[in-house]
C-alpha cells in the first residue's frame, strides 16, 4: 500500500490544492484503491471540456479505451497495492480538456456504504504527494462515486470531490454529456479484483509505479519489482496424452466430427491449392446467396482460373521474354462472367449450419446459435464483421480477462460474444486453424490464442525463464469439449515429443498439455546471433509419453 | 542461368482487361484510348508504350477531398501495352461492372477504367471517428475495377433477415453501393470490438447488396505512405 510516507498530503472531501505546490511534475500517477465484499468496480477517469461535458468520447477512458488518442491520460491497470491505476501527462492534455474526473462505479449489485477504507493518491516521481483516503460510511446507497478531479482553473488543481452517485457507469456518462448504446445495457465489466495471476510485478513501462525511488523525474526504473511468485511454474501432467486434433483440414466436411488424432499438417492451409473456399454454392435461395443481385449470378464453374499461381506447361509455349505478348490492343473480352457478383463468387460466404466454419485459411465464422447457443470469447479486435444480434461484452467475474501477452508486454483483453448471430474472426491475415477438443487438453501460447468457445475450461499459466521477453511466456490451457481457433504466422509444423524435442519459445504455438515443459536457457541451438547479441535464447524442451506433440510457427515474435 | 526454373512465371496471354497474375498482382491490357485510373504508386513493370500522369487535373478536382498533400493519389495511364500493378503482396481482385456501381474503400482501391463514372465520397458520421477520415470511391459504369485486400477477401449478403450488418471499417473493401450505412458507436460495443486502441466503431449496413471484408484490420495505405 505504501501508506505513511511522510510527503503524502491528506486530503479531505472537497480540499483542493494546485498540482505545483503538491509536486513540480506533470507526469502523474494516479492511483485508485476501492474494495468490498463481493463488489467489483469499475474505475474510469472522465476528460470533460469547459462546460464540464464530456464533448470528445476518445477522453472517456475506462477498461476498454484505456488511453486518450495522444496517450495524455492512459489506464494502467492494477498495480502496487491500488485497484486501478492512470497515468496522467497534464503538459500532454489538449487545451479543449480542462477537468479529469475519476469515478468508480460498482459493477454488479452492490452499493457504495459497503465499501470498505479506500483512498485515491498522487504519486509523482516515484514519491506519493496527495492522498484523499475515504470509507463506506460517507456514503449510502449510492452505486457510483466521483472521488476526486484534476482541473484546470489558471493551472491544474486537484480537488477531492467524494460525491456519491446514483447509478452505475451507464449514468454516469449520461451525466456527463456522453452518449450509451440505445439498445444495450452499460457493459458488464469485470475489474478482476483479484485475477487468478495478476502479478503486482508487470514493470509499468518507462515510467515510475509509485514505490519508485526518490528521483524526482518521472522516469526512474521503480526498484525491479520481484519476480511474481512462480504460480503456475510448470503445468502439472494432465490426463490422458490424448492430443487434440491439430490442423484437420480446413473447410473438410468432417471438421467437427473428425476424431481427435495428430494431425500432421499434411493439407495445411496456406499452401497451394487452398481448400474450396471458392465453392459455388448452388443456385438458388441459399443462405450465401444474393437473391435480389443486380446481375444474375454466374454459373457454377465460370471459367475463372483459380486464384493461386497458373504455370503455364513449358517455357517454349511462351512467348520469348520481352516479346510482346500477342493480342496487345485487343478489346478486352470478359474471361469470367460479367458483372460483380460472377468474380465475387468464388469469395462468398459459405453455407451456415455448423458452430465454427473456416471460411477461408485466414477467416472464420461462429454461428452463435449453434452448439446450444454458448457465447464464444475472442480477443479484442478480431471481430471482422457480425450479422444478427450479437453482443459483445467484456468477460465476467472468475476469469482473467487481462493476461500480459508474453511477447510485446501487451495487454491481451478477451470479449465475449453473445446472441444469435454469425461473427467472422481474422486478425492480420494470419492463418487460423480450429482445433476441436473432445475431452482432452491443449495449452496454447497466449499470443496465438484467437477465440474459443467458452464451454472449454480454460486456464492461464505462466511459465517463467529468465531471456523470455516479458520474463515469461503466458500460455493458455484449455480442456473440454469445443472449439480453440489458433492463429499462426505462416505453416506451422507439428512434431512429436521425442527425448530430444526443442523450440524457440518464441515460435511456439502450442503443445499437447500433457507434455512437460522445461525450460532450458543455456542451450544455444539458434542458428546464428546477431552481432551483440549473447547467442543465448531461451528453448523449451518437452518431454512427455508417445503421442504428444508441439506446434511450432516459423515466425519469431 | 536456366530460364527454365523462372519461366512458370511468365505472363499469360492476355485474355481480358484486366487479369490476376498470380494472387497479388494486377495485370491490365492497355490500348490507345482505354485510359485508366491507377493508385499512384503502384506500377510495378509495364512492356511497351505506357505514359503516366502523376496529377490528372480531373482527378485533382474530383478527389480534393482526399487530398492531403500536393499529390493526388491516383494516376492516370495511358497507351499501348501490359501493365502490372500491386500493393505491397496484397490480395487483388478484379471485379467487371456490368452497368453496375460499387463503393470501395479508397486504400483498397488498385485501379479503374478511366471512362467510368466514380466520385469520392465520405460517408456521413464516420469521418468523425476515424483518424485519417474513410473515403469511399464510387465506381459505376461498365467497366474493370480492380480492388486490394490484406488477405483473401470473404463477400458477404447483407439484408439476411431484418439484421443490419455490422462491419469493422478497417477490415472493409467494398460494397454494393445501394447499401444504407451508418456508424455505430457504443461505449459497450465500440471499444470491444475493432482495433484495440479505443478508435473503434462499426459502420451498419442495411438494405439488399453485399460487402466485401479482409481478414485483417490492417488498413495502412501503403502506397500513400511511401508518397
Amino acid at each position: 500500500m505504501g501508506a505513511g510516507r511522510s510527503m503524502a498530503r491528506e486530503f479531505e472531501r472537497g480540499h483542493k490544492a494546485k498540482i505545483s505546490d503538491l509536486t513540480a511534475g506533470t507526469d502523474l500517477y494516479v492511483g485508485v484503491s476501492i474494495a468490498g465484499p463481493g463488489l467489483t468496480f469499475d474505475i474510469s477517469c472522465f476528460g470533460l471540456d469547459a462546460k464540464e461535458e464530456l464533448s470528445d468520447d476518445r477522453y472517456f477512458i475506462f477498461f476498454n479505451q484505456p488511453k486518450s488518442p495522444e496517450e495524455s491520460i492512459q489506464l494502467l491497470g492494477a498495480q502496487s497495492g491500488d485497484t486501478e491505476s492512470f497515468r496522467v501527462t497534464l503538459d500532454r492534455i489538449p487545451p479543449a480538456v480542462q477537468r479529469l474526473s475519476f469515478t468508480a462505479t460498482i459493477d454488479g449489485g452492490g452499493q457504495m456504504s459497503q465499501v470498505g477504507p479506500g483512498y485515491l493518491r498522487i504519486v509523482a516521481g516515484g514519491e506519493e504527494v496527495a492522498r484523499y483516503a475515504f470509507t463506506g460510511s460517507e456514503f449510502t446507497t449510492e452505486r457510483a462515486v466521483m472521488l476526486a478531479d484534476i482541473y484546470l482553473k489558471d493551472v491544474w488543481r486537484f480537488a477531492a470531490v467524494g460525491q456519491g452517485f446514483d447509478g452505475g457507469l451507464a449514468a454516469l456518462l449520461r451525466n456527463f454529456g456522453g452518449e450509451v448504446a440505445e439498445e444495450e445495457e452499460p457493459a458488464a465489466p469485470q475489474q478482476a479484483a483479484a485475477p487468478g495471476f495478476a502479478p503486482p510485478a508487470g514493470p509499468a513501462p518507462g515510467f515510475a509505479p509509485p514505490p519508485g525511488g526518490p528521483a524526482p523525474s518521472f522516469g526512474a526504473p521503480p526498484p525491479a519489482p520481484a519476480p511474481a511468485p512462480p504460480a503456475f511454474g510448470t503445468p502439472p501432467p494432465a490426463p490422458a496424452p490424448a492430443p487434440p486434433a491439430f490442423g484437420t483440414p480446413p473447410g473438410g466436411p468432417g471438421l467437427h466430427q473428425a476424431p481427435t488424432m495428430v494431425g500432421p499438417l499434411a493439407p495445411a492451409p496456406g499452401q497451394p491449392a487452398p481448400p474450396p473456399f471458392g465453392q459455388v454454392p448452388p443456385p438458388g435461395p441459399t443462405p450465401g446467396q444474393i437473391p435480389g443481385q443486380s446481375a444474375p449470378p454466374g454459373p457454377p464453374g465460370y471459367a475463372q482460373p483459380p486464384f493461386g499461381q497458373q504455370p503455364p506447361p513449358g517455357y517454349a509455349a511462351q512467348p520469348a521474354f520481352g516479346r510482346q505478348p500477342a493480342g496487345y490492343g485487343q478489346p478486352p473480352v470478359p474471361a469470367q462472367g460479367a458483372g460483380m457478383a460472377a468474380a465475387m463468387q468464388k469469395y462468398r460466404e459459405l453455407p451456415t449450419g455448423q458452430r465454427w466454419t473456416q471460411q477461408n485459411p485466414k477467416m472464420v465464422r461462429a454461428d452463435l446459435s449453434q452448439a446450444g447457443g454458448q457465447p464464444v470469447l475472442a480477443r479484442q479486435g478480431s471481430m471482422v464483421l457480425y450479422q444478427g444480434k450479437v453482443d459483445f461484452g467484456y468477460k465476467g467475474a472468475g476469469f482473467t480477462g487481462r493476461i500480459v501477452g508474453n511477447m510485446t508486454g501487451q495487454e491481451m483483453q478477451l470479449m465475449r460474444c453473445t446472441g444469435g448471430g454469425q461473427v467472422f474472426f481474422a486478425e492480420n491475415a494470419a492463418y487460423l486453424h480450429p482445433i476441436e477438443l473432445q475431452g482432452d487438453a491443449i495449452c496454447v501460447s497466449a499470443e496465438n490464442v484467437l477465440a474459443f468457445d467458452e464451454s472449454l475450461q480454460h486456464e492461464v499459466r505462466r511459465i517463467e525463464g529468465h531471456g523470455i521477453p516479458g520474463g515469461a511466456l503466458f500460455t493458455m490451457q484449455f480442456q473440454g469439449t469445443g472449439t480453440v481457433i489458433v492463429k499462426t504466422h505462416g505453416t506451422p509444423v507439428v512434431l512429436p515429443v521425442t527425448p530430444t524435442t526443442y523450440a524457440d519459445s518464441n515460435a511456439i504455438v502450442a503443445w499437447s498439455s500433457a507434455a512437460q515443459v522445461i525450460v532450458s536457457s543455456q542451450v544455444r541451438l539458434r542458428r546464428t546471433a546477431y552481432p551483440g547479441h549473447s547467442g543465448e535464447t531461451v528453448n523449451l524442451q518437452f518431454r512427455g509419453a508417445p503421442g504428444n506433440f508441439i506446434v511450432v510457427q516459423p515466425y519469431e515474435v | 542461368m536456366d530460364q527454365q526454373m523462372i519461366a512458370g512465371y511468365a505472363p499469360t496471354p492476355v485474355a481480358a482487361r484486366m487479369e490476376n497474375h498470380g494472387s497479388s498482382m494486377l495485370k491490365v491490357a492497355m490500348s490507345t484510348g482505354q485510359d485508366l485510373f491507377a493508385r499512384t504508386g503502384s506500377m510495378v513493370a509495364y512492356e511497351g508504350f505506357v505514359q503516366y500522369e502523376p496529377n490528372p487535373p480531373a482527378v485533382r478536382q474530383m478527389a480534393s477531398a482526399w487530398l492531403t498533400g500536393e499529390s493526388t493519389p491516383i494516376m492516370k495511364c495511358s497507351g499501348d501495352g501490359l501493365l502490372y500493378l500491386a500493393d505491397y503482396g496484397a490480395d487483388v481482385v478484379c471485379l467487371n461492372l456490368n452497368n453496375e456501381s460499387v463503393s470501395v474503400n479508397g486504400t483498397n482501391l488498385l485501379a479503374f477504367d478511366a471512362h467510368l463514372t466514380w466520385g469520392v465520397e465520405r460517408v456521413k458520421g464516420l469521418a468523425k471517428f476515424a483518424g485519417q477520415g474513410l473515403f469511399n470511391v464510387g465506381v459505376s459504369g461498365a467497366g474493370w475495377v480492380a480492388v486490394t485486400s490484406r488477405g483473401t477477401p470473404i463477400v458477404v449478403d447483407c439484408g439476411r433477415g431484418a439484421d443490419e450488418t455490422y462491419v469493422d471499417p478497417d477490415a472493409l473493401v467494398a460494397w454494393s453501393s445501394g447499401l444504407k450505412m451508418k456508424a455505430k458507436r457504443s461505449f459497450k460495443a465500440s471499444s470491444l470490438i475493432g482495433r484495440g486502441s479505443g478508435e473503434a466503431f462499426q459502420i451498419a449496413f442495411s438494405g439488399q447488396g453485399f460487402v466485401v471484408v479482409q481478414p485483417s484490420e490492417d488498413s495502412t495505405d501503403r502506397l500513400r505512405a511511401r508518397g
